[in-house]
């Protein structure tokens, strides 16, 4: 019965609605006041602490909450990016390092208030920096790259001063507290909805936000959108006064297609995820702004196990160096819209830099992989199988199928296996996958720490499993070495040792090709790799 | 009013002896979950540095550190009050996100269904008054085509002329345009609470962006309908009632719609709730297209990070309204046929 009165309601309705004429847009003047972001990702917390939170959360996070202090800009090839060198503050007004590195004091905004209104204090900022190093959630993991571990390193001297304390001089400590985590939170209104069970209020937090950020939350609607409204009294940004725009809607959009078609009929203002080929005709159209920044903080590889036959053999893993068609690959994977790092040229045999990630000297040259093959016992060539994760075959696909024909040409025989995210990642964490590419990302890209995070350790982000004593002290030692000269030495250092181990092969950095309409200026590449919405404003 | 009772009856007996099977589900799903290669916790700790400490907090918060039978049995309990779980994903709780999104799935599918109807009835019936002739042949190359083109293809044709080429649609995101405020929440369906709100402005904005997944879907369907209506219009046509109807010179219209449609129209209906069944999981396609918040895609998000609960919790949905469309079609039967109730 429920069938046939909906159908006659519906067709009676369908006749009123033809007599209808299209409602014109009554909101013609906030739309140029209005940001409308669209993302293949979606928010899935207010609280970017929560285990599972996803990168758009992080991006929504930098924008709800103020922290310390923050990153600065720099520009790079002509286009902005976050600048790990130059730290200002937001929260704080100044800070101090003490000549010994072991104490930082930061001095509050004394104008800083949160978004119900009540000052910013020293006791907030303790008990959120008590939090992220006490409460079973993200941020301990991070800050502990920067000896933050506990919260007896955190002293409130009066209401307005913080002083934290170093075990050891670390470098990463300061820019840690500019990173998405250690956000500082209206302590009194989270102590009010915290419980026995869950005294840092992570519950409620992942539902609210109790910050004193740029902008506060409208709506939130969890893997949909989340329609954000501008503080007023915001005055944390570069020039002393609110965010450019007074609204910003961040909409889920999963198809890439839409998202483009989106961006070039001018509904949405800016994007971050589009597909390389779409990118590419939408700057060969010339209509929008095309933002493209190699992302200096990330790096795809092609990885192998180190501790499994045939790849424990460093013959094998330059034979496969030398076979792969690099130029092929980046041309059919990324249409080219990246930084390669291949096909360098080292005069002397040794490392131009100490920085990594940097170019190393290997291009595709099928007889010296033959030789390396040939020293590694396997002149006949092996078979192997090369995985991928299916969230990455847009441009893992077409790279996959490069890497088979070019290896067959020196007998290796490659299966390609295709693995469900979720699959790829418990087997990468399981150390079960001979051969596949991956990517990272560090949010604080320092030579050390790629070294420390990802070629040491049995654990899942040492993708190639490599276990090299030397490796490891080296990186270790570098990590607290105050001498610029020295630190570069030793980046040297380990960059030839990766060149001649070849543990993984880098391929290069994509670019974050962020498409926007011509009117939106500002737009900074991040950290997070997200936008951040403060950055950008309309002429 | 027996007739009535009879089919009351009836329905009740059905829904009974379907719950063994709705609990078969469960439990199989649970099982098929927890078998799949791939743990979760590793997918969901990928912050940039998390490491096996995050791994193991986020498997205890899943309760995935107990064994599998300890596991169902929770799982079971908790259904029993009325728990679906949480969504890793969302972060919410299932039954809050199925709750919110099935609507959005019903609501597209019921526009889409009808649609299809709407068209297939009409060219089953046409093509069967004339089999063999120009006409038989156009309703069949129409089906074909129809059948042919993935929704998503005709999905993403759709967009690209109506909305990227001429403009007429709205873009395609979602219920409803991102400016327009939501009508106050009574039914879930956007068409039902702005009529309620009396919005008609935000009626039109919600039907605007309706149209093009409900016609990329109904393309989809029309065949089977059209088909299944022509062959059963022909036999219906050839029997003997027929027949007798013309010859004794009642009016076409009397013969075409009331004597031979109405018998024929049980099996389309038999087969439109079979279709509606399929259409409201076999959606997701459209819902990625059209970024629309059903409960297909959000089910194909859960399955590919491995979230378990949300799966688990479209799983006996769908098994519940498969149940349930077969009821409502066990009814409509009573409605078409007076016969199948009596009996």
């Amino acid at each position: 019965m429920r069938f046939v009165s909906f159908r006659s309601a519906t067709s009676v309705l369908a006749t009123t609605a033809m007599l209808l004429i299209a409602a014109a847009p009554s909101q013609a003047q906030t739309r140029a006041e209005t940001l409308r972001y669209v993302t293949g990702s979606a928010v899935n917390t207010l609280d970017p602490n929560i285990p599972g939170s996803t990168r758009e959360s992080f991006a929504l996070s930098m924008s709800t909450y103020d922290r310390l202090v923050a990153f600065g800009r720099k520009q790079l090839n002509g286009k902005w990016v976050f600048d790990l060198d130059t730290i200002t503050g937001e929260l704080a007004e100044s800070y101090d390092v003490s000549p010994d590195g072991l104490k930082l004091t930061f001095r509050l905004r004394k104008d800083a208030k949160f978004q119900d209104g009540s000052p910013v204090t020293a006791e907030d900022v303790k008990w959120s920096l008590d939090r992220c190093v006490t409460a079973p959630i993200l941020g301990k993991a991070q800050l502990l790259t920067g000896s933050l571990t506990s919260a007896d390193q955190f002293k409130v001297i009066d209401p307005l001063t913080i002083e934290v304390t170093l075990p050891k001089p670390d470098k990463l400590a300061l820019p840690n507290l500019a990173t998405v985590y250690p956000m500082i939170i209206n302590s009194k209104v989270a102590k009010a909805h915290a419980t026995p069970d869950d005294p840092w209020a992570t519950a409620w937090l992942k539902e609210h936000t109790a910050g004193s950020g740029a902008y506060v939350v409208e709506t939130f609607k969890p893997g949909e959108q989340v329609i954000l409204k501008r503080d007023e009294s915001w005055n944390r940004g570069s020039a002393n006064k609110p965010a450019f725009f007074k609204r910003v809607i961040v909409q889920s959009v999963p198809e890439p297609a839409t998202r483009a078609n989106l961006v070039e009929r001018g509904d949405a203002d800016l994007v971050v995820d589009l597909q390389a080929s779409d990118v590419q005709s939408l700057e060969a159209k010339g209509k929008l702004k095309v933002v493209s920044t190699p992302q200096y903080n990330a790096i795809t590889y092609v990885s192998m196990n180190n501790q499994m036959p045939p790849f424990d053999n460093v013959n094998v893993r330059r034979a496969i160096a030398y076979a792969l068609p690099y130029d092929d690959m980046f041309k059919a994977a990324l249409f080219g819209r990246g930084a390669p790092l291949f096909g360098a040229t080292w005069p002397d045999g040794k490392p131009l830099t100490g920085i990594y990630p940097f170019q190393q000297p290997v291009k595709m040259d099928l007889d010296k992989a033959r030789e390396y093959l040939k020293a590694a016992g396997l002149p006949e060539g092996f078979s192997t199988t090369f995985s991928f994760n299916v969230g990455q075959s847009s441009t893992a696909e077409p790279m996959a199928a490069l890497v088979k024909e070019s290896l067959a040409k020196i007998g290796i025989k490659v299966d390609i296996q295709k693995l469900p995210d979720a699959q790829m990642s418990t087997q990468i964490n399981e150390k079960k996958l001979a051969f596949f590419t991956e990517g990272i990302v560090a949010w604080l890209p320092s030579t050390d720490y790629f070294y420390r995070n990802f070629y040491t350790g049995n654990q899942r982000w040492n993708y190639s499993s490599i276990n090299n004593p030397d490796l490891a002290t080296i990186a270790q030692e570098a990590r607290f070495e105050p001498d610029k000269a020295k630190y570069e030495a030793a980046g040297r250092k380990l960059n030839a040792m990766h060149f001649d181990l070849m543990p993984q092969i880098m391929l290069w950095q994509p670019n974050q090709d962020a498409v926007m309409a011509p009117s939106i200026e500002g737009y900074t590449y991040e950290f997070h790799r997200q936008v951040d919405y403060r950055d950008v404003s309309r002429k | 009013m027996t007739g009535l009772g009879a089919t009351m009856v009836r329905a009740g007996r059905r829904l009974l002896s379907s719950l063994p099977a709705l609990f078969g589900v469960l439990v199989f799903t649970f099982l098929l979950m927890r078998v799949l290669p791939g743990d979760p916790a590793v997918f969901f700790a990928s912050g940039p540095n998390a490491g096996k400490e995050e791994i193991e907090q986020i498997r205890k918060q899943m309760g995935l550190n107990k064994s599998v039978p300890e596991q169902l049995v929770f799982y079971l309990s908790d259904i029993g009050h009325g728990n679906l779980g949480r969504s890793m994903m969302t972060g919410q709780p299932v039954l809050k996100d199925l709750r919110e999104r099935l609507p959005a799935s019903l609501e597209l599918t019921f526009a889409a269904l009808l649609l299809a109807l709407i068209a297939a009835v009409p060219l089953g019936v046409v093509a069967a008054l004339r089999p063999g002739s120009i006409v038989d042949h156009g309703v069949r190359l129409f089906c074909a085509l129809g059948v042919c083109v993935p929704t998503f293809v005709s999905g993403l044709l759709l967009i690209y002329v109506f909305y990227y080429l001429l403009g007429l649609a709205p873009d395609p995101t979602g219920r409803i345009d991102v400016f327009t405020s939501l009508p106050p929440q009574h039914t879930g369906f956007l068409l039902i609470d702005f009529l309620l709100a009396g919005d008609f402005e935000g009626w039109w904005t919600a039907c605007k962006q309706l149209i093009l997944p409900a016609v990329s879907m109904a393309l989809f369907v029309i065949a089977p309908l059209a088909r299944i209506t022509r062959a059963s219009m022909l036999v219906s046509l050839g029997s003997d009632f027929v027949r007798t109807a013309r010859s004794v010179g009642l009016s076409w219209r009397k013969v075409v719609v009331t004597y031979a449609l109405r018998n024929a129209i049980l099996p389309v209906i038999t087969i439109a709730g079979i279709v509606f069944s399929t259409m409201l999981g076999a959606n997701v396609l459209v819902e990625k297209v059209f970024s629309w918040p059903g409960v297909a895609s959000y089910a194909l998000d859960a399955l590919l990070s491995s979230d378990y609960a949300p799966v688990q919790g479209f799983v006996l949905l769908m098994a519940s309204l498969f149940v349930l469309v077969n009821l409502v079609v066990d009814i409509c039967y009573g409605i078409a046929d007076p016969r199948v109730s009596i009996e």
